[in-house]
């Protein structure tokens, strides 16, 4: 038997467990109430619809991404709860490579949080046509860039979980990590104009701001006011480049941390 | 005679804590050795190091003559493992989990259908195999757990505490079944239960504070300290220099 058929079988037992999981579904029904929140509220509460597309499009974004959040969800556990609810004693006495399994375990994971994504663009596109009667072109650009990022929040996410001792602990420090301190750090950089490319949160931004950066965005829903600082579009070539580096360096650091971890 | 099981020298540090130092047994092919000690004498760590879930800091451990640590994948082909309290995913059944080891381990098809029928049947679990793990107690997992060592037919079972958890009547079924395996296998057993030791094995290793301190056959050990039992109390009692 190959180690490729073996990552065959792990990847479809893992998808498994995504599938008869609460949390896929969870984070389908917040996804929907995203979507459906920005349909109901922002005719409600503003003056009909954006008359661009492109500012609704990017509004209605936010599904997808917190569909990417979802990773976090899926991967905190990935590597850490073999460890910690010890399924790794049977998993591992196996012969197969650890590597193999994390590379499964991974390509299950995104799978999980691509279809999630792939959902919130179809009602994307479905939610565009229906008002407006077209899908601007940045669409497949934002959908690319919800694929990339994914796949950089699962890449830190299994980081964490190969670091980690607990699940619970890899997934709350994940989330502080993307939500929190590179928040925190991206924001500091904007204000005093520094370069921010490289943080993760600023990565995520380029999914909504494909359409048309923060000026075009905040334009069509009124207006930025005035503000104490520019705010900088983050650029979306830099932002692929960050979240390709983000993807493999975690990843490969996850892979090289679980080879060398023992079951004590 | 050929040995299924070469440990050589095998020490192992957690941090500062010296868990086995230079531990040496082999253990030849079909016969079936229990691995005794207090808490805290090494079993588990013996044992782990030998499925590849431990590294040793020094030493090496053979499975089939192939080095564990060198080629993890090729020697874990060769066994079926229990160690410590088996855990499993909650959201498979016993069917979809001896369905996965089955395949990792390269069996598909009818055969594995069958092959899992058959050890679900021995580890008594007929009524439970299409039941998600999630309700199992502590000792349908370890029947569970059993029934997975079995499965692909391994020339060498690793057993820690396997009877762990386990109701009177699945101690003594448990027993019959590896007694049963015993005959065709090579059986290493670390358990606390000395009665079942002596019932499943011909030889036992006594192991404390990481060294081993004793290793020989069950007669002969009755015969210098009378049972089993005084040759495990005396020898564990033993200064450690």
């Amino acid at each position: 038997m190959t180690e490729f058929e073996r990552l065959r079988v792990v990847i479809g037992y893992e998808f498994l467990k995504h599938i008869r999981r609460k949390r896929l579904y969870i984070i389908l029904a917040l996804t929907l109430i995203a979507e459906l929140a920005v349909l109901i509220l922002v005719p409600v509460l503003g003056d009909g619809f954006p008359n661009n597309v492109m500012v609704m499009a990017a509004l209605l974004s936010i599904g997808p991404s917190l569909a990417t959040i979802g990773a976090i969800f899926f991967a905190g556990d990935a590597i850490a709860g073999e460890f910690e609810n010890k399924t790794g004693y049977i998993l591992f006495t196996n012969p197969v490579r650890r590597t193999t399994l994390v590379i499964g375990k991974y390509i299950a994971c995104y799978a999980a949080v691509a279809l999630l994504i792939i959902l919130g663009y179809v009602i994307v596109v479905i939610s565009l046509l229906a008002i407006y009667g077209s899908v601007p072109i940045e669409t497949g650009g934002s959908f690319g860039l919800c694929l990339l990022y994914a796949g950089a929040v699962l890449s830190v996410t299994f980081f964490f979980s190969a670091v980690m001792k607990g699940s619970m602990s890899a997934t709350v420090i994940t989330l502080v990590f993307i939500m929190v301190i590179s928040g925190i750090i991206d924001s500091v950089l904007m204000m005093t104009g520094q370069p921010h490319w490289f943080m993760l949160s600023t990565n995520g931004d380029t999914i909504a701001t494909v359409y048309g950066g923060y000026e075009a965005f905040m334009g069509g829903m009124g207006g930025m006011g005035d503000m104490p600082f520019e705010f900088e579009s983050p650029s979306i070539g830099l932002s692929v480049l960050s979240m390709a580096i983000y993807l493999a360096l975690g990843f490969l650091l996850s892979l090289w941390i679980t080879k060398r971890r023992q079951l004590t | 005679m050929s040995e299924s099981i070469v440990i050589e020298n095998l020490t192992k540090y957690y941090n500062n804590f010296l868990a086995l130092k230079e531990l040496s047994l082999t253990v030849p092919a079909n016969e079936n050795v229990g691995l005794l000690g207090p808490n805290g004498a090494g079993k588990s760590t013996t044992l782990k190091i030998l499925c590849g879930l431990l590294r040793a800091s020094s030493g090496t451990a053979y499975i089939d003559g192939i080095d564990v640590s060198a080629k993890p994948e090729q020697a874990l082909a060769k066994i079926g493992a229990i160690v410590e309290t088996p855990e499993f995913y909650p959201f498979l059944t016993p069917e979809e989990t001896l369905g996965y080891l089955g395949r990792l381990r390269g069996m598909d098809g009818d055969r594995l259908k069958q092959r899992i029928k058959e050890v679900i049947k021995q580890v008594r679990l007929e009524d439970w195999s299409r039941v998600k793990i999630e309700k199992f107690s502590r000792g349908m997992k370890q029947r569970l757990g059993l029934a997975q060592t079995l499965l692909h037919d391994p020339p060498v079972l690793i057993l820690d505490e396997p009877g762990l958890g386990l109701d009177p009547r699945g101690v003594v079924e448990f027993r019959a079944i590896i007694e049963k395996a015993g005959k065709e296998k090579t059986i290493f057993f670390a358990s606390h239960q000395l009665t079942e030791v002596s019932q499943i094995c011909n030889q036992v290793a006594i192991i404390d504070h990481g060294r081993l301190l004793a290793y020989d056959s069950i007669t002969a050990l009755k015969k210098k300290y009378k049972s089993l039992e005084r040759a495990y109390l005396e020898l564990t009692e033993a200064p450690i220099d």
